[in-house]
């Protein structure tokens, strides 16, 4: 891999058994559950909050309620649209508290604080979101980062080939099968988040 | 070498190279597609010390959540282990609360016991912290009583700052620390029934007296 271009990380299935583990609300679950969806909880979070310390205080508070909330979860339910609902309205709890925050002067915030921008964010896009990243993570890692290299970088075949040290051919081999996978995950976006 | 894909292209990229325009319906799927792609929050990634930081939060709210609903189904005999030990430590606790409730009505002349009560959990501004806090309801207003540790001492010129808030987001300031890890008693002039979110934030010694936003500490007051 080249510097700077990480790997993304390979999903990995929660067993049936950790998914009951967790309604029972046994803490071993917990570590499962946030290794598996953790990084689609803070994807939701920081594209309505779009501040990594708040996206953070929203994983952080997404992972309480739903371990508050175990008991009533589906275990036949796919837990990510589950924990993307509640990632979405954490979210939005934080997004309105720090709109409502007192006493900072609007000359000393950053243009992008929550607290100017205080129109909701685009509740739609979000839910895109988390179905994206959930589909992302879904790829093998050399083909997530293809996908990364052209569509977040904006990088050509021939640039991710000579940045990856591989042959051209490969990349677009590797480029046609992971959009192809990508699509087939990901069919239409449809389900949105309560 | 510059030269970035354009949305175009990016487009043809996930509709499946040198395939024919998409139709319409479809065109719009894709600039959905496209536009998320290209959005960093699809491909933000926390930190690594969040899964540390998440499991310490759930642990700090279990033991609220596991009095909320009975035990059900196969999970009973565990429970009931459980159940056991936890009337026992109950009971340790119960005694404890006893004789400090006992040894302030000696000292303070009240103490009935908290009216409120809330595990804090921390973010990642102080991943380590944890506090519990006791409301008592007095002649002279509402006792806060923060056994707070893992928040570090701070510089000259910041503090911590213990704050109730309402439904509606209005902060109520209820005092002041600069150092954690031991019992600390502050004082709220307005009630913790209608101000039941409870933070604590790091401020800066400044003329600002509202809240920084910097939390440290969160949680939620409920009643006994």
């Amino acid at each position: 891999m080249a510097p700077g271009y990480s790997a993304v990380l390979p999903f990995r299935y929660v067993t049936p058994a950790e998914l009951d583990a967790f309604q029972r609300r046994e803490p071993s679950a917990v570590r499962a559950l946030y290794r598996e969806y953790g990084r689609l909880v803070y994807a939701v979070a920081y594209r309505v909050l779009g501040r990594r310390d708040l996206a953070e205080d929203a994983v952080q508070e997404t992972f309480v309620r739903a371990w508050q909330a175990a008991d009533g979860f589906d275990v036949e339910r796919d837990p990510a649209a589950w924990l993307a609902t509640i990632s979405k309205r954490a979210a939005i709890d934080i997004h309105r508290r720090e709109a409502r925050r007192p006493a900072t002067g609007l000359i000393d915030l950053a243009a992008d604080d929550p607290a100017v921008v205080t129109l909701p964010p685009d509740l739609g896009s979000v839910d895109a979101v988390w179905q994206v990243r959930r589909a992302i993570d879904q790829l093998q890692p050399d083909e997530a980062t293809i996908i990364r290299m052209h569509h977040l970088d904006g990088m050509t075949h021939t640039q991710i080939a000579d940045r990856l040290g591989v042959a051209l051919g490969t990349v677009k081999s590797r480029s046609h099968r992971a959009h192809a996978k990508l699509a087939s995950l990901l069919g239409h976006l449809t389900e949105t988040v309560a | 070498m510059n030269e970035r894909l354009t949305a175009d292209e990016r487009r043809a990229l996930l509709a499946g190279d040198g395939a024919d325009a998409p139709p319409s319906e479809s065109a719009e799927d894709l600039d959905l597609l496209a536009a998320v792609l290209a959005d960093p929050a699809t491909w933000a990634e926390p930190r690594p010390d969040l899964e540390d930081a998440v499991l310490r939060a759930v642990a700090d709210a279990a033991p609220a959540a596991a009095t909320r609903r009975p035990a059900t189904g196969g999970t009973r005999r565990a429970q009931h282990g459980r159940s056991r030990r936890v009337l026992a430590a109950a009971v340790g606790v119960a005694a404890s609360v006893a004789i400090v409730v006992g040894a302030l009505a000696v000292t303070s002349g009240g103490g009935s016991g908290a009216d409120f009560q809330s595990e804090l959990s921390a973010t990642a501004l102080a991943p380590r912290a944890r506090a519990r806090v006791d409301v008592t309801h007095n002649a002279a207003g509402f006792r806060v009583e923060l056994a707070a540790h893992g928040l570090r001492r701070l510089r000259h010129g910041a503090y911590y700052q213990a704050w109730l808030k309402n439904a509606h987001g209005r902060l109520v300031a209820i005092g002041t620390f600069s150092s954690s890890d031991g019992s600390i008693v502050l004082w709220s002039g307005v009630d913790p029934d209608e101000y039941r979110g409870i933070t604590v934030t790091i401020e800066p010694d400044d003329d600002d007296p509202g809240s920084s936003g910097r939390r440290v500490l969160g949680g939620t007051l409920r009643a006994t």
